[in-house]
């Protein structure tokens, strides 16, 4: 299946924000769908992306997901937010 | 393209001994209305084409770590006036944008999950480089590691206080004393124009 974060804002800020939209994820998107499906997370159209939001939603969505792939990374705040994580927040995607 | 005025305005704000002194339409009480003035700020960089859009909004994530950061690690706690002051100046050479807030700061944060901190600039470093853990059940902490990457990605510059610490930031990190002591957290960010 394949998420797309701009349904979520252009501008993703914050934790609270993040934790929002993990939640309304878990309780609608992705509830129910095989763990071991291809997760395609889909960038495009997303302006302002931080290590606070990405934290709370993808972080969490790799911890449950094996099989991710990013999809229009390219926004320099999604690709450095994206290095952050990996960095520090053990993201492995 | 530094207003003297506005820097003046969070200084005193920062160090006032009577928070209740709000600095008007620079105040941010609430963590939305922060977000809200954010939006607005994200306008008011691009017009013009004073700065590239691609700068803009990694200077907006930069801003929305540190405004952030007020929040997360304050809610609950703030030792008097809540919220933060956020403010901008934007004219043909440039902008500058400043945030402060009148929180605990960032050792007294930093030393409840590392208490061997012993003074202001030791925890600047520590927030600016170093992987920090042991927040459990948060996972908060990794804002101001992102900001110094932005830093350099977007050749801004950029004055952090908090306590008796002064870092800058562009290219290069370099970290001292502070003329005036914060509690809370003061970021100046300059911008010029490409």
């Amino acid at each position: 299946m394949k998420i797309q974060i701009k349904k979520f804002g252009e501008m993703l800020m914050s934790r609270p924000a993040g934790r929002e939209a993990y939640l309304a994820l878990s309780a609608y998107l992705i509830k129910g769908v095989d763990r071991q499906e291809l997760l395609e997370i889909d960038f495009e159209g997303v302006k302002v992306l931080t290590p606070s939001w990405a934290d709370e939603v993808i972080t969490k969505l790799a911890q449950e997901f094996p099989n991710i792939k990013l999809l229009n990374t390219q926004n320099s705040t999604v690709e450095a937010t994206l290095k952050t994580l990996r960095k520090y927040s053990d993201l492995k995607i | 393209m530094v207003n003297a005025n506005l820097k003046n305005l969070a200084l005193e704000w920062c160090v006032s001994e009577n928070p209740k002194i709000a600095p008007g339409d620079y105040y941010c009480a609430s963590r939305d209305f922060f977000i809200a003035q954010a939006d607005n700020l994200s306008a008011d960089l691009k017009i013009g084409g004073k700065i590239n859009d691609s700068d803009a909004y990694m200077i907006l994530a930069m801003i929305g770590e540190i405004g952030n950061n007020s929040f997360d690690h304050n809610i609950g706690n703030w030792p008097d006036a809540p919220g933060v002051f956020f403010g901008w100046s934007i004219d043909n050479s440039g902008a500058q944008i400043i945030l402060a807030d009148r929180g605990q700061g960032v050792m007294a944060t930093l030393k409840k999950i590392k208490p061997e901190i012993s003074n202001h600039q030791e925890a600047l470093k520590v927030a600016f480089f170093e992987r920090i853990s042991g927040r459990a059940p948060e996972s908060r902490g990794n804002g101001l590691k992102f900001v110094r990457e932005g830093a350099k990605a977007t050749k801004i510059h950029l004055t952090f206080i908090s306590g008796d610490a002064q870092a800058e930031l562009n290219q290069d990190f370099q970290i001292g004393a502070a003329d005036r002591n914060i509690r809370g957290c003061l970021a100046i960010i300059e911008i010029k124009k490409r």
